[in-house]
This record gives structure tokens, sequence and C-alpha cells, in this order.
């Protein structure tokens, strides 16, 4: 709770605190001045004073008293109800509104036992309606509303048509000075509680001011906040001139690789494969004529490659085959044109891999066989995938010449690449002919048995 | 969940029911009490033995026909006190439920709201005829047009006259139709100096005021509000003229007690309790013993009748009380009931406002029961006639202090003004103005 809502409460705690000193003394100066009028036997003369009088003076005491402690409580449930609602948000406006109609009610039935002789007790009720009463027409109705029934529960003003009781008359009794005091006093408590009213109002306003000066200062806060993001809209449109450019630039290294992955890796199936036709040719040439005719397959394949490569920038048998299948159709398609034999131990059985994993996979095997078959002149490769704790490996070995240096090539250097994207290593040896070794980590979430 | 919930309501409705037959039981064994306001002696400030033998009677009445009810008095106050006695207890807000109301408190009470308004109860109550009572005496109990009291016990103005008196001047006893002439002619005639030393020592009337002869020359002094007075009026005038020309026979010389409790006076206006009391044994030897007396109506003006003021013991109930209903039928039964009404001719010295109860038989039986053989008791029907043709006062707040006005007003203009016209005009604006402040 804010200062301010804590100095509105005291006010009201200190008016609850007035009005109590004011009912009671209403109440119990008329049950003592009854008994001090009967103690003298004055009674019949003051009789003749008086315009109406209280059915039961010393009753109407613990009456105001019994109410009065209901209206603190009802007060206090209220304080819990708002504070309730500040603390969680939840809306306890119902409950809260209740309590000021039993508050009213309450007050009202006071004001009623001490026959409208103090109305003060209603400014208590206003204090919890301006408080709490929210909406724009309807919180000034109700205020209005509660506000009219001080002036209408007046005691001069009533007592034109009802029969009421005044302390006045009471007061009256005793001599001149002793009146003077006794009105004194309780005019002075009357005072005080509207003087607290008007406190009240004038801290209620003070706080609404506050509020105000609240929005305005959030309001310069949006305002700076506003600028902040424009600026920062404005470099991000900067980066992302920036970022495209980039992405143009990726694009065409992809492209490139791309072309020299398929159109490379067909190319030099055909042109071993027509090495060898020319090598058959005399010999044996039906068999030759088979050989080209497989070459010319290879050759459309690559084409038809190409072509969606351009399309759609696609890997080609990956497109529409399962990983497996595509590494084994490749495998097959290459054995058709070579006589190298090509060995494909797959030792993961489910094989669920992201596209660009599938497709590193599938061009890293794509080129170290292109390398064996080119650079190693190799007759027999061996490959080998596993899983290795959180790691895939993909062994690519073969029995070829290997190179004594390992020449940073398109094929090496596109292999390191791709594996590179996807945080993995790479590793080539040359001791044994020529191994690639990949290494790919297990991204969270993916199956491997 | 659902049997627990089962058995708790059970359980619940048990105790509800247990409560409800506890408090039945309760309610059915409770006693009700009645509290009610009376005091003792006479109303009329006459010697009364038999003080509460009418109330006792009627509580053994009432709680033998009302069960669990049990009705309370304070015994021992006296009409000198009753009323600062009432006034403490209404103050505290303890008043009882059925009280006596004095005349002079009638007013104030009525309006300060300590008494019940009784119409709803008089017109819901099927066995209650109000025309059973005297008109005069319910318009007592009857305050800005509402009925807050009914009556109790009435008591008209009789006139009182010594028969030696007149017997010894050779004149006769007036009938009870006679008019201010011959009050005039008698006390013309009795008015004179026996011993001769000059000064008067037999008179006419004592007590004889211009109110007893406004009342019989048919006058109103003020409208029931309080709003208008009639002091102009030819009939108040005449009335004022005619109590003039009585008083100047006296010759300024101011008639005492003394002088008629000698039995030097012919005429003296008494209320029907002191007829009654001095008329009848055990108090027939206390007072007036010297002479031969009885009582006649009062004489009639030009423009009235033989009537005078009657003076009527109001009962009421209280405005806060919780046991609306029995003080209603207990306030009936002290007031509309014949058995307890005829107590009152028994043992107390008023008469009955019931009309059927004061004009019976047996009213006349008990009248004459105590009286000397050679003398009648003055006839209950006539009683009857000056009580419905009696004049009563109106209420309103200030009637007490305007009718003092005008009294002190209307005696000095009686002792020494000649022009009674003018000066009751000028009185006529005053007390007007007095009244609309």
């Amino acid at each position: 709770m804010s200062v301010q809502k804590v100095k509105l409460r005291d006010v009201r705690v200190i008016m609850m605190a007035v009005n109590f000193i004011a009912v009671l003394f209403a109440s119990v100066f008329i049950a003592v001045t009854t008994e001090w009028i009967c103690s003298r036997y004055e009674a019949r003369d003051f009789l003749d004073t008086l315009h109406a009088l209280p059915v039961q003076p010393a009753t109407n005491v613990a009456l105001v008293v019994v109410l009065y402690v209901l209206l603190v409580g009802i007060f206090i449930v209220q304080e819990k109800y708002s504070e309730k609602q500040e603390r969680d948000g939840g809306n306890q406006t119902g409950k809260i509104y209740l309590t000021l109609v039993l508050e009213f009610i309450v007050s009202a039935a006071i004001v009623w036992v001490l026959n409208f002789n103090y109305n003060g007790i209603f400014f208590l009720v206003f204090t919890g309606v301006i408080y709490h009463v929210k909406g724009d027409k309807g919180k000034y109705l109700v205020i209005c509303l509660a506000m009219s029934s001080f002036p209408l529960t007046d005691s001069k003003l009533l007592s034109i048509n009802m029969k009421l009781y005044s302390i006045n008359d009471y007061i009256n009794y005793y001599d001149t000075s002793a009146q003077q005091y006794l009105l004194g006093a309780y005019n002075l408590l009357t005072s005080l509680n509207i003087v607290l009213f008007m406190i009240y109002c004038i801290l209620m306003i003070q706080q609404q001011r506050g509020a105000i000066d609240e929005v305005n200062l959030l309001y310069e806060e949006i305002r700076k906040t506003n600028a902040d993001l424009e600026n920062a809209n404005n470099q991000l449109q900067e980066y992302a001139k920036i970022t495209e450019r980039m992405g143009e630039t990726r694009e065409r290294n992809r492209l490139a690789r791309e072309i020299h992955d398929t159109l490379g890796h067909t190319l030099t199936g055909i042109s071993v494969g027509i090495d060898a036709c020319i090598a058959t040719a005399e010999i044996a040439p039906g068999e030759t004529k088979a050989h080209l005719e497989r070459i010319s397959d290879v050759a459309r394949n690559g084409l038809l490659d190409i072509r969606r490569s351009v399309n759609e920038l696609k890997p080609d048998a990956l497109e529409r085959l399962s990983l497996e299948s595509a590494i084994t159709k490749m495998i097959t398609d290459m054995k058709s044109i070579t006589d190298m034999q090509i060995f494909f131990d797959c030792r993961i059985r489910k094989l669920k891999f992201d596209e660009d994993e599938e497709s590193a996979i599938y061009r890293v095997i794509q080129e170290s066989l292109t390398n064996a078959m080119r650079h190693g002149r190799a007759s027999r490769v061996r490959i080998v995938m596993e899983r290795q704790d959180d790691m895939i490996v993909l062994t690519i070995n073969d029995n070829g010449i290997g190179c004594s240096e390992i020449k940073n090539g398109f094929g090496t250097k596109h292999i390191m690449e791709r594996i590179g994207m996807l945080n993995g290593t790479v590793e080539f040896q040359s001791d044994n002919g020529f191994s690639v070794i990949a290494r790919i980590p297990i991204r969270w979430g993916e199956e491997y048995d | 969940m659902n049997r627990k919930k089962k058995i708790g309501l059970s359980v619940i409705m048990f105790c509800l029911a247990m409560l409800t037959a506890a408090v039945c039981i309760w309610q059915s064994n409770r006693v009700t009490v009645l509290e009610v306001g009376i005091f003792a002696g006479s109303n009329w400030d006459v010697a009364n033995a038999n003080s509460y033998v009418i109330i006792d009677k009627a509580i053994e009445k009432f709680e033998a026909s009302h069960k669990n009810v049990e009705v309370h008095y304070y015994s021992g106050i006296r009409k000198e006190s009753y009323s600062e006695w009432f006034s403490r207890q209404t103050l505290r807000g303890k008043e009882p439920d059925v009280f006596m109301v004095l005349g002079e408190d009638f007013n104030q009470f009525a309006e300060i709201g300590i008494m019940k308004d009784l119409e709803p109860l008089m017109l819901s109550d099927p066995d209650f005829d109000k025309t059973c009572y005297y008109s005069t005496a319910l318009q007592a109990g009857k305050y800005g047009g509402r009925q807050y009291a009914l009556p109790y016990e009435t008591v008209p103005t009789l006139m009182f006259v010594n028969k030696s008196l007149l017997n010894r001047e050779g004149l006769f006893v007036p009938d009870n139709d006679w008019t201010w002439d011959d009050l005039y002619r008698i006390c013309q005639k009795v008015t004179k100096d026996k011993d001769g030393d000059g000064l008067l020592d037999q008179f006419g009337t004592y007590n004889y005021g211009w109110r007893e002869a406004a009342y019989s020359n048919g006058a109103r002094l003020f409208d029931e509000n309080g709003s208008e007075s009639y002091f102009n009026d030819e009939r108040v005038v005449e009335a004022v003229r005619f109590t003039k020309q009585i008083t100047d026979l006296n010759r300024r010389q101011k008639v005492t007690r003394d002088d008629f409790d000698a039995g030097n006076v012919a005429f003296m206006p008494l209320p029907f309790t002191e007829y009654r009391i001095y008329k009848t044994y055990p108090y027939k030897i206390k007072k007036y013993t010297k002479f031969q007396w009885d009582c006649i109506t009062l004489p009639a003006g030009a423009q009235g009748g033989n009537t005078s003021d009657i003076n009527t013991l109001l009962m009421g109930i209280s405005n806060h009380t919780e046991h609306e209903q029995l003080a209603w039928e207990f306030l009936k039964l002290l007031t509309y009931d014949e058995e307890i009404q005829m107590d009152l001719f028994r043992y107390s010295q008023g008469v009955s406002v019931l009309k059927q109860v004061t004009q019976s038989k047996e009213t006349e039986e008990i009248l004459q029961a105590d009286m000397e053989k050679n003398e009648k008791f003055i006839d209950n029907n006539l009683v009857s006639d000056v009580i419905e043709n009696g004049v009563v006062t109106p209420k309103f707040p200030r009637y007490a202090d305007a009718l003092t006005m005008a009294d002190n007003e209307i005696n000095r203009m009686i002792e020494d003004d000649d022009n009674i016209d003018n000066s009751m005009r000028i009185l006529q604006r005053q007390i007007g103005k007095y009244l609309r402040r």
C-alpha cells in the first residue's frame, strides 16, 4: 500500500473514533440526563419541554454500541477485501459494494436509534463510497445518492413531519453555562467529523493528482521507448539488407557445391565409363554397347539431377527415397559403371535424421566415392555408419593410393563444410588407402537405435 | 460426501425442530406481565378508602380469562405524585402498558407521542361500540381529532344549594330547568347585611365564575385545535356581563370559603363527587352539617341549557407497549365492561362513562342506598343528561396558558370595567395573537 492509502485509511479510522464518541455522547448524555432529571423529581416539568421522547434511553446506549461494533466489523472486512483486491488483483468489487451497502444500513440504523440527532456518521459511509465505487457515471450517481442522505436526515427538516426527540431539549435542561459547554462539545465533535471528511477528500484529490503525474511519467517513458524502438527498427532493416546479401553469397556457394556434387559425380562416372568402353570397344563390342547404354542412363540421370538442382536446389535420389535407399541406389549406380567393389555397412537400424543431416551424410558418401574413384583409383570401398555414444560416426575407407598430402580441393573442403554446419568433425587418414571419418553429434530429441 | 451432507442436514433439521418446539413450549408457558399505572385515592380530591377495589376486581377477572397473563400495578402512588412518577417511568422508557392519565397531562402526553392512537384498535374490535360512551366523555380523550384515551370515570359539575338559607328567605329550591334570571333574582334577594354592621354577611354565590356562565350559555371559548378563540362571541360576552351583574351584587366584597361553610352563601358550583361523598355516610357528618343542602343543575343562559363542564378521568395505552392487544383488552375491561363500570358507583364517587350503566335502575338503587330515608339522591337520568350535554374543554398544547390569560383579564373586567364589549374585543385579539404565535 502506498503512503497516501495508509493516510486515507488512518483518516477513516480517526473518523470512526470521532463518530463513536459522538454517537456515544448523544446516547449516553440523554440516558444520564434522564436519570438526573428523575432523581431530582423534575420529570413532569421536563416532559412539558419535550417534543418527543426516546423509547428507552438506556437500551439506546447498548443498541448504539452494538450497532457501532457491527459497523467497525464491516469496516474491517471491507479493508480486508480492498487489500486483497489490490494485492491479488482479484475481483472483490461485488463484496466491497456489499460491505458499503451494509455500512450504510447500519449507519442508518444508528441514526434512526438516535432519532436523527446525529447524522454525521453518514460522512463515514461517504468516505468508503468515494474510495471504493468505480466507474464514471455510476460513481457520481452513487456518491450523489449517498451524499443526499446527509441533508435528508437533518433532524430539523424531518421534525416538521415526524415526532423526533431532540438532544437540544435535553441540553436545555441544564443551566445556561452548562448548556454552552455541552453544545460546544457536541458541535465540536460534529465539526471535527466534517473537517476530517474534508481532509479525507483533499487526500483523495491529492492521490488522484499523484496518479495523473504517474500516468504522465509513464507516457514519457513510453514515448522514449518508442523512439528507441524506431531506431532499433532502422538498424534491423540495415542488418536485414546485409543478411540478405550474405544469404545471396551463401546461396551462390551452395549452388556451386551442388553443381560440383551432382554434375561432377555424373561426369566422373561417365568419363571413367567411356574410358572402359574405349578399352573394350574392339575386344567386346557387345559388352561395350551395354556399357554405353548404362553410361547413357547415368548421363540422363545426371541431366535430371541438374535440372532438379537448378529448379529446386534439392538433392537427387534423396528427394524421393529414404537416406538408406538413396545411399544404396547411389552405390548400385556407382557399381554398374565401375569395377569398384563398394560395401555399405549400416549399424544403425532406424535412420531418422533431419533433412540437412541426411543431405550432408549423402553428400559426404557421394564425395568420398567420387574421390576414391577419381583420385585413389581404388578397387574396394567400405562405408560404415555407426553410433558411438552421442555421435554418429561415418567412416569411408578405400584401398586406393591415398595421398601423401591431403589437398584442400573442392571435395574435402565441401565435406568439411557440410559436417561443420552440423557441428561435427571430419578426419582424413591416408596411411592405409584413404579414409574419411566424419563425426556428427546426435541432436537432442532424435532417436537412434 | 453426499451421505455426510445428508446426515449433517438431518442433524441441523432435527436441532431446528427441537429449538422450535422448545421456543413454542417456553412461549406458551411464559407469563406475560401487563403493567398498569394507576394512582391511589380519588381523581376528584375526595377521600376514597376503596382505592384498589375496582382495579383488583378487574385484574382478577382479566387474569381468569387470559391464561399466562399477569397484571401488575404499583400501589401507593398518590395522585399528587402520580404525574411525576409516570413522567419518570416514561422518560426512562418504562411506562406502564395501560395507565390513567390526568386531565392536565393528557394534552402534552398525546402531543409528544407517549399515548397510543386508539382509533385502529377501536375500529378492528367488533365487540366495541363507541356510542355506548357519553359522547362528551369520549370527546375528552380526543387530541387532534384522534382518540388517544378512553374515559374511565366522569364527573359533571352541579350547583350546590343551601336549602336552609333559601327556606329562611322564603324561597324554594329552583327546578332543574332554572335560568340565569332565576339565579339573579334569588341572589338579589339573599344578598344582605343581616347584623347591620354595614357589611354584607349573606351572599348569593361563591365560586360561580364567567366560565360556568359561558358553558351554560352554549358558548365555546376555543376551537378544537386551538387555532381560534371566540371571546368576542355574543354568548361569551353575555356570560361575562351576567357574571359581572352577579358579582356586583356583593358590592366589591369578597365571598370566602368560610362564608360558605358557615351557611351564608346560597349557591356554589360543586363536582358530582363531592355531592356524592358529603351527601352520604360516613362523610355526611364531616361537612356542611349546619344546614340542609342539595344539588341541582347549573342555571341556563338565554342561549344555552342547564349544562356545565365535565371532568373525565382518562386511560390510555403506551405507544410503545409490547402487548398491544392485551393492553387494549384490559383497557376495554376497565372502561367498557358494565360490571366494572357499575362498581364505580359502589366504590368510587364519579359517574360511569357508559350511558346504559349510569341510567340503570341498579345505579339508582346504589346511589339511593346510602341516603337518609327522607332525602332523595339527585336523579341519575338528570346526571346522565348533564354529562351528555356537558362541555368538554378543548385539548391543545397552549390551552392552559391561553385560559389563564383570559381568566385574569376577564376577572379584572368583572371587578372594575364598565365597557365589557370593548374589553372582550381587545382580549379576543390578544388571545388570537397568542394562539397564532
